[in-house]
């Protein structure tokens, strides 16, 4: 109940919309360019304009959250070099919309989580919701549990890495970029991807629409050992490769302003 | 009065956006000390793996996301390095602050953020006392 306290607290404009208080807390303990907050006591609004005043207005580089009490939306648009380290869980939509953070989450993860990522880090020490790394464009989203369905959905860059299980549909209408799966995947894998690799150590309950087996390379072990090395998982397991079989779409009939919007 | 559909550019590239060339799309001595590493985060090289040489109007290119444009490169680029020149002449770019983006982020930044992005260190937050803008003349309705 004490993790309620913060959200009692709001009080939200006549639609309903927003937060209309935005007076930054400044409760953090700042040492040189590392400072440390408690959430427990602040609304989402409150702990995004917390860390946007410290990273943007304070010169502080690496800030840790206590206490983020699964609250939504945190940690989003942060558009600078930093680490973060959020001590707990998030709900959803968190750090999304971020380019260059390199962001540790202690917890569990909610839905949409790292969506719309430009660039960056996101480590998640434990589950994650449906919708993981939806759109993301650059970066690496690692899930050290098990992930929901739509992973990656319409993913335009960037890599994705779930050590644990991953739900239907995942990969569903991936542009471009690349998902690691370490264990097994459900049904629809791939469904209707234009583009990117899917690698999967587990089973595979079934492929989706126009995704198929693809030829593995010397380029694929060597992005596989490189990311288990630096997120330090071990001894890469044996993994099957999937990509587009290019039935159904085709590039080169696209107009150039479509084709911009997947580079 | 005759009447005809207004011409369209449908291909915009860095050189339209800001009416010239820039030096290191012409010589790759101006790229080479760009380090990749460096200017990403984490230990690899992060967003620049998706970006990769391309063409625009069958010149060498590379695409700038963060102005939706593609930045041509006019020098020759030695084989077996084309996506590494590629990613070294987009950086050098960015950190120049000639990405056209960068050129309106100080007058319409709605929230604080870096002005030359988050590939250069201590770069001048912006956004910070954003207005919406009002229309001269102009007056809330009463109601």
């Amino acid at each position: 109940m004490d993790a309620l306290a913060g959200e009692r607290m709001i009080t939200y404009d006549a639609r309903g919309l927003v937060e209309p208080d935005d007076t930054v807390p400044r409760v953090s303990e700042i040492d040189g360019d590392r400072a440390v907050f408690d959430a427990k006591s602040l609304t989402t609004r409150q702990i995004n304009l917390e860390l946007r005043w410290l990273l943007y207005e304070e010169g502080v580089k690496d800030v840790t959250v206590l206490n983020p009490g699964a609250k939504h939306s945190l940690g989003v648009g942060i558009l600078t070099r930093c680490r973060i380290t959020f001590d707990g869980s998030l709900g959803y939509f968190g750090c999304g919309l971020i380019d260059g953070p390199e962001i540790q989450i202690k917890g569990r993860v909610g839905w949409s989580a790292c969506e719309n990522m430009m660039s960056g880090v996101v480590v998640i020490e434990s589950n994650a919701g449906s919708l993981t790394g939806a759109a993301i464009r650059g970066g690496d989203v690692v899930v050290k549990g098990q992930v929901g369905a739509r992973t990656g959905i319409d993913q335009k860059g960037g890599t994705i890495i779930v050590l644990g299980r991953a739900g239907s549909m995942t990969g569903f209408m991936m542009q471009r970029g690349r998902q690691i799966f370490c264990d097994d995947v459900g049904p629809g894998l791939g469904d209707s991807m234009y583009d990117g690799t899917i690698y999967v150590a587990g089973k595979v309950k079934s492929l989706g629409i126009d995704c198929v087996p693809g030829e593995w390379d010397d380029s694929d072990t060597e992005l596989i050992e490189r990311k288990f090395r630096i997120y330090g998982l071990g001894k890469p397991p044996e993994f099957q490769k999937f990509v587009c079989g290019k039935k159904l779409y085709n590039y080169d009939n696209l107009e150039p302003s479509e084709r911009k919007l997947v580079l | 009065m005759s009447v005809h559909e207004p011409e369209k550019t449908i291909a915009l590239d860095a050189e339209y956006l800001a009416g010239h060339r820039f030096p290191y799309q012409e010589d790759i001595a101006l790229v080479e000390d760009v380090d990749l590493l460096a200017a990403t985060p984490g230990p690899d090289l992060n967003w620049l793996e998706d970006v990769e040489l391309l063409k625009e109007d069958a010149v060498p290119a590379v695409f700038d996301r963060y102005s939706n444009s593609f930045l041509k490169i006019y020098f020759r680029i030695p084989e077996g390095r084309e996506d590494e020149i590629a990613r070294k002449v987009l950086i050098k770019h960015l950190q120049s602050g000639n990405s056209y983006g960068i050129h309106l982020k100080d007058k319409h930044a709605k929230f604080p953020q870096p002005e030359l992005g988050p590939w250069v260190e201590g770069s001048t937050t912006v956004g910070t006392n954003w207005h919406p803008p009002v229309l001269d003349g102009w007056e809330p309705p009463d109601h």
